[in-house]
């Protein structure tokens, strides 16, 4: 990175958290610490959502997908407008009549204490993990790209955040991830504006999508259905609105956001326009890596992104094999350069045969391009077996650092730091909240002062974020840390919203019940993991229905049938 | 922390929340067909 870079960078980073210090002044207790006394309008409900869902990983992995997989990523996120509409009918006028602090707090109210305590548990084991992992993934991926030392990325990625998230609490969180997304959406837009600019002088933005559409990467609709095909829009719709419900019904890094609105009226307009904006959001972020595969068509793009992965190879034994490999890749590159100009020129003349012809012939290369890509990833595992041979992450992040002009590509970086903030903080205040209101409060301490309180808080933002730094330096050697969050979540979050439909709609289903089929669905859930049995996106579905099954059935056993008093 | 009662709370621009409802649902809508206009013209 050039000096302008590091200016740009660095004064971002300041700025974020002197904003953020400065948003922190007049908490006074728990009320105004954790719910910012209920005063946020719709607006900033919206976008502190956002600002929590948009980790940096999307931001780095997205461009990535649409490059490796095309645009049908974006069908993932149709079942949330839907998950947005449920939420407004049911959870959000329960949680705010109720006046909770946590998601977990209802369910005391419903059933009694020891659900309260599973639920929140399992939802401080499951964020806390994952929340380490999620500085650890997009550090890993910088101090690959630039050499940076990872044990000081991640402080730098997870450390610097907890000033303003300890002093200022939910309102310095909210109000930072606002301006946060400014910056963040703003850089975007940049970027897809350069990779447009940075393509050859006759080929413009309606060129570039011709080229990508022929090339199958703007297949944003696959309307076949197919049980191992996990982007469909069947699975988009459904498995999409499941995992919409659990995250942002259940999960108190969310719920933590839209409770602090001032208003049922505003957490619901909060919601409801993240339904409107979300999709048309990822489909922007998809389309930056769609255009990107077009620049890398016209331009050189190394055969593996890891290019640090490829230089360790590169001092083994394998490295004479890898070099073969790329002089291979690089001609077939030549020879694609050729042949993609053919094929704009074909589109803007407007013949079908010649289209197709051309197309047929970029394609034909293009799969003996992957064909030699595979052949180098196969040498790299062989290599360093322990290298993760997915370089999805690298792609959108070596066309910022090789590509873009001094000052940008600073800019680009201090995006990831700052989406990576976002949504660490909202997890910190979430993790806090959780263990003081739901564990100390409730459990060890019912009757402490305010500030005692308001100190405690403090302390455990602090504390957590600690952990969390602690879990990001040694999840470095877990793999695939995308796959290890998701598995994670996986674990936990069919169970906990297997807790809350019974909640919400069998009235008739006590806390026992409750609290024994959610033991027993975790052990299920965890015992077929273990076991391999099916791919762990279905485990969030098994234990969401594991837990309603079970629970009907104990409460015929265990119980006398008991009508729900709130 | 003073909530109004949530069936007291009319939404902005419609007579009921209803109809912000049916608004987000003909929004997938309408962007699903969009995406599939999409994905066909170009593909």
């Amino acid at each position: 990175m050039s000096i302008l870079d590091w200016v740009v960078l660095v004064g971002t980073l300041t700025m974020i958290i002197l904003y953020g210090v400065w948003k922190s002044r007049g908490q006074r207790n728990m009320e105004s610490y954790f719910l910012d006394n209920q005063s946020m309008p719709w607006y900033i409900v919206l976008l502190s959502i956002i600002g929590t869902q948009a980790s940096a990983v999307t931001f780095i992995s997205a461009p990535g997908q649409a490059y490796t997989d095309g645009m049908r990523f974006v069908q993932y996120y149709f079942g949330l407008p839907i998950a947005m509409v449920v939420l407004c009918i049911t959870f959000v006028p329960i949680f705010h009549k109720l006046k909770v602090y946590t998601a977990y707090e209802f369910l005391e109210r419903r059933f009694d204490l020891k659900t309260r305590t599973l639920a929140s548990s399992l939802f401080l084991i499951q964020r806390g993990l994952s929340t380490g992992i999620s500085i650890c993934a997009p550090s890993i991926i910088l101090s690959s790209l630039l050499g940076w030392n990872l044990y000081w990325t991640n402080m730098i990625m997870g450390g610097l955040l907890i000033i303003y998230t300890v002093a200022g609490g939910t309102r310095a969180v909210a109000y930072t991830q606002t301006f946060q997304l400014v910056i963040i959406f703003g850089g975007m837009f940049l970027a897809g504006w350069m990779v447009v600019h940075l393509l050859p002088a006759d080929i413009g933005f309606k060129e570039a999508l011709q080229v990508s559409g022929k090339m199958d990467k703007l297949n944003v609709i696959v309307t076949k259905f197919d049980w191992q095909d996990k982007y469909n829009i069947w699975s988009g719709i459904i498995g999409g609105f499941f995992l919409a419900l659990s995250y942002f019904g259940t999960d108190q890094s969310q719920v933590g956001r839209y409770i602090t609105a001032k208003s049922v009226k505003e957490s619901r307009l909060g919601l409801l326009m993240n339904g409107l904006v979300k999709v048309p959001m990822q489909f922007v972020i998809l389309l930056i890596g769609a255009l990107v595969f077009v620049f890398y068509l016209y331009f050189r793009a190394p055969i593996f992104f890891n290019e640090a992965q490829l230089a360790k190879v590169h001092r083994t034994e394998q490295g004479a094999a890898l070099m073969a490999l790329e002089k291979e890749y690089d001609d077939l590159g030549k020879i694609k350069q050729a042949q993609v100009k053919n094929l704009a020129a074909a589109i803007e003349g407007g013949s079908h045969e010649r289209i197709a012809s051309a197309k047929s012939e970029l394609k034909a290369t293009d799969t003996r391009s992957q064909e030699v890509r595979n052949s180098a990833i196969s040498l790299i595992k062989k290599a360093d077996p322990t290298a993760d041979p997915n370089d999805t992450n690298y792609i959108f992040l070596h066309f910022v650092v090789n590509s873009l002009p001094k000052g940008l590509v600073g800019l680009l970086i201090a995006i990831i730091f700052l989406a990576a903030w976002g949504s660490i903080a909202a997890a910190l205040n979430s993790l806090a909240s959780t263990t003081v209101i739901d564990i100390y409060q409730r459990i060890y301490n019912k009757e402490a002062s305010p500030e005692h309180y308001l100190k405690v808080s403090k302390l455990w933002t602090l504390v957590w974020g600690v952990f969390c730094i602690a879990v990001a330096q040694f999840a470095g050697s877990l793999g695939s840390l995308i796959e290890v969050v998701n598995v994670l979540g996986s674990w936990f979050y069919g169970v906990i919203l297997g807790i809350f439909m019974v909640a919400f709609y069998m009235k008739k289903v006590g806390g026992t019940a409750t609290f024994w089929s959610a033991v027993v669905s975790e052990i299920v859930v965890l015992v077929i993991y273990w076991t391999g049995t099916v791919s762990f996106l279905w485990l969030n579905a098994i234990g969401c229905l594991l837990v309603i099954l079970l629970a009907y059935l104990f409460q015929l056993f265990l119980e006398k049938p008991r009508v729900a008093n709130s | 922390m003073e909530n109004q009662h949530p069936a007291d709370e009319k939404p902005p621009l419609f007579p009921s929340w209803n109809y912000w409802y049916v608004l987000v649902i003909a929004w997938l809508v309408l962007l699903i067909v969009l995406f599939y206009c999409f994905t066909k013209t170009f593909s």
